[in-house]
């Protein structure tokens, strides 16, 4: 288990005072969540851990299948029908509860009342995550009367307030229209308003900036940052766009195959990235300098999920591959600075192997 | 809305008008004419016709005459409310289809009914509890009820039947209600008939239905917005009705309209196996007999029916879909 210390954006006031949580609004312990089905099993997250305070904004970063969705589909319990967790602890602290979001029952009244009102979820798709037959207010309306007992006028003018706050332009309007009546910078804001309709402690956006152009993009990590600004709520950021996590987060978790192979704030990860896979990953960044067009890919491909490397996932394709050790031993995490672990022999951990 | 509806109205007229000249060109394709077989029939029975009435009926409908005079006398007289006379039965087509099309519709109403009420849960069941042992099973049934035809069904249940019970189930009334004043008594004895036809005819329907709504749900199930509203907090129940299933039966809406005259059309060989007094063996005879006026009234009657049946549809479709709602 880990524990990371903040980045001191934490808003104290919030943060309830539990023994074990340290203060932690959630805290994933050692999540193994895995994907059975008839050509094998899949341990899309094997054995992650990670801590988020109140009002803190994590990312959460690695190349598409490394289990960063999955991971947060797992907090949720939205996981798809194979998709099992198999192992691990995912502690919520509500109010003065601390729950297990892991063994609770996936759709039980539990899970039910924190879905959307503790913890709620921005998708990457804005025009399918709206039903087409519904409007949008519709379902904003849904969300805040399945959590607060209010009328539906009252309902009804909470959601045009949360519509006004994402930046909507005629909220009275837009409140019942349809998705595809809606231009994708709109859709987005849509979303958000959904997700935020009953002011969760936790955000967690799953590659909001992925579907959308870059303008768009622009203004929603502005819209992000304001509202967590305004409403104090922890973010949990999920992309494969390292400018994202640069732009937004506090601290990083960088992930490969299921795996942690690097965290701390992002100032670490960014300016002494010490894992051979973040300094590519960093490397294969285009950048913007005049004359210098050269990107550097990580050499090699994804391996096949079915057959996954022995020892560090990512000796296959790392270029300070340790004979002998890496493809025998899976790395421990090792503290390179105050809050910056990484998992890798480069580092140290080789002593404790016999 | 209401122009959207106007303007089908309109276009429909054209469409109305096309059905009737092919539908008349092709029952006048063949060679001869009714009136020859008419007469042919009424000599082979030994009886003696009188040239004035031959004339009288060539004239009448412009027999001899070209064939768009003719379409344009029958069509007119059509408009009319003449249907025109019926050669096999000897009675004006108006009173046949009078007397038929009510337990036509009966019959097609009432497995239309059937159709939806045992067809959408078992479909969502089957998709709902994919690969279950009740999936696998309405799956064989399903195959077996769009394999099988529906003569066969009918007369296995004719069999089944007197085997358990003794009845002989042909017709809609018992031999004794045949010429009794509609009542309660005369109802019960409907009811106690009109069962097995109607669960007859809907049984390929019910078995498309089946797989239709499977297939759609099944489609729907895994999309963003179930799993977003899921993540909102949403009743497992509230989430498959108000969402999924919302939009997966939107296919079906639109097929209900067209599905009135498949029905109608539909039973021609169950009908003969029961014996029920229902249009589509008078079709069937008509055409056979080329009792023209007769053959073509049922055809525009099926045509008009399908047109506005699919009229029916899309407005149904208009009002349940906003996305329909906003192209109109």
């Amino acid at each position: 288990m880990t524990e990371i210390q903040s980045g001191g954006t934490a808003i104290d006031e919030m943060a309830p005072s539990t023994e074990g949580m340290n203060g932690s609004l959630l805290s994933v312990r050692d999540l193994q969540t895995h994907f059975f089905s008839r050509e094998g099993v899949v341990k899309a997250v094997d054995g992650v851990s990670f801590d988020i305070k109140p009002g803190e904004i994590l990312g959460i970063a690695g190349e598409s299948g490394c289990g960063k969705s999955v991971t947060s589909q797992s907090i949720l319990r939205i996981l798809p029908k194979n998709g099992k967790i198999v192992g691990g602890e995912i502690l919520f602290q509500n109010e003065d509860r601390l729950i297990d979001l892991a063994t609770e029952d996936a759709d039980g009244r539990v899970l039910r009342d924190i879905r959307g009102k503790d913890i709620a979820m921005i998708f990457q798709e804005p025009m399918s995550a709206f039903s087409p037959v519904h409007t949008v207010g519709d379902q904003i309306i849904e969300t805040i009367r399945i959590h607060q007992e209010v009328s539906k006028e009252e309902a009804h003018d909470q959601a045009i307030e949360m519509l006004r706050r994402v930046g909507m332009p005629n909220p009275a309007r837009n409140i019942d229209e349809y998705t595809f009546n809606l231009s994708g910078g709109m859709r987005q804001r849509a979303m958000v308003a959904l997700s935020l309709s009953c002011r969760p402690k936790l955000l967690i956006a799953d590659e909001p900036t992925t579907a959308v152009d870059v303008t768009i993009q622009a203004q929603m990590l502005e819209l992000l940052r304001d509202i967590q600004a305004d409403l104090g709520m922890a973010i949990i950021m999920i992309t494969h766009d390292l400018g994202v996590i640069a732009e937004l987060t506090d601290r990083v978790m960088i992930m490969y195959l299921g795996k942690e192979v690097e965290h701390g704030t992002v100032e670490d990860v960014f300016h002494r990235p010490q894992h051979p896979y973040t300094r590519g990953l960093l490397a294969s960044i285009p950048k913007m300098e005049p004359g210098r067009v050269e990107i550097e890919p990580i050499e090699g491909v994804v391996p096949n999920p079915y057959a996954m490397p022995s020892g560090c996932k990512f000796h296959t394709r790392c270029p300070d591959f340790i004979e002998g050790v890496c493809e025998r031993h899976e790395p421990p995490l090792t503290a390179v600075a105050r809050g910056h672990e990484v998992s890798c022999f480069l580092y140290g951990g080789r002593e404790a192997l016999e | 809305m209401l122009i959207y509806i106007l303007r089908r109205l309109l276009v429909m007229i054209p469409v109305t008008i096309l059905i009737s000249i092919i539908g008349f060109i092709i029952i006048q394709a063949p060679p001869g004419d009714f009136v020859s077989s008419y007469i042919a029939g009424l000599e082979a029975q030994g009886d003696i016709i009188e040239p004035e009435l031959i004339d009288s009926l060539r004239a009448r409908y412009g027999l001899g005459e070209p064939i768009y005079v003719q379409y344009f006398k029958w069509v007119s007289s059509f408009i009319e409310g003449d249907l025109g006379y019926s050669m096999i039965y000897r009675e004006p087509v108006v009173d046949i289809i009078a007397q038929r099309l009510p337990s036509s519709f009966t019959i097609s109403l009432l497995s239309l009914i059937l159709v939806f009420v045992i067809g959408i849960p078992i479909g969502i069941l089957s998709a709902t509890k994919q690969y279950s042992l009740a999936d696998y099973s309405f799956t064989v049934v399903g195959f077996l009820g769009v394999a099988t035809p529906n003569f066969l069904l009918a007369l296995v249940g004719l069999w089944l039947l007197f085997k358990w019970t003794g009845t002989v189930a042909i017709g809609l009334y018992s031999p004794e209600m045949q010429n009794a004043p509609f009542g309660l008594a005369k109802f019960l004895d409907l009811v106690g008939h009109i069962w097995l036809p109607a669960l007859i005819v809907g049984t390929a329907g019910t078995a498309e239905l089946i797989r239709t709504m499977r297939a759609n749900l099944l489609d729907e199930l895994p999309k963003q917005y179930v799993t977003v509203a899921r993540a909102r907090g949403v009743k497992p129940t509230k989430l498959l009705y108000k969402y999924p299933l919302r939009i997966a039966i939107n296919p079906v809406i639109s097929t209900v309209g067209w599905l009135l005259p498949v029905l109608v059309e539909g039973e021609v060989l169950v009908s003969l196996v029961l014996g029920l007094p229902t249009i589509a063996p008078v079709l069937l005879d008509s055409l056979m007999q080329q009792d023209m006026f007769l053959a073509t009234s049922i055809i525009m009657i099926l045509g008009i029916l399908t047109l506005v049946g699919t009229l029916l549809s899309d407005i149904l479709l208009a009002i349940v879909d906003p996305r329909i709602r906003g192209a109109v």
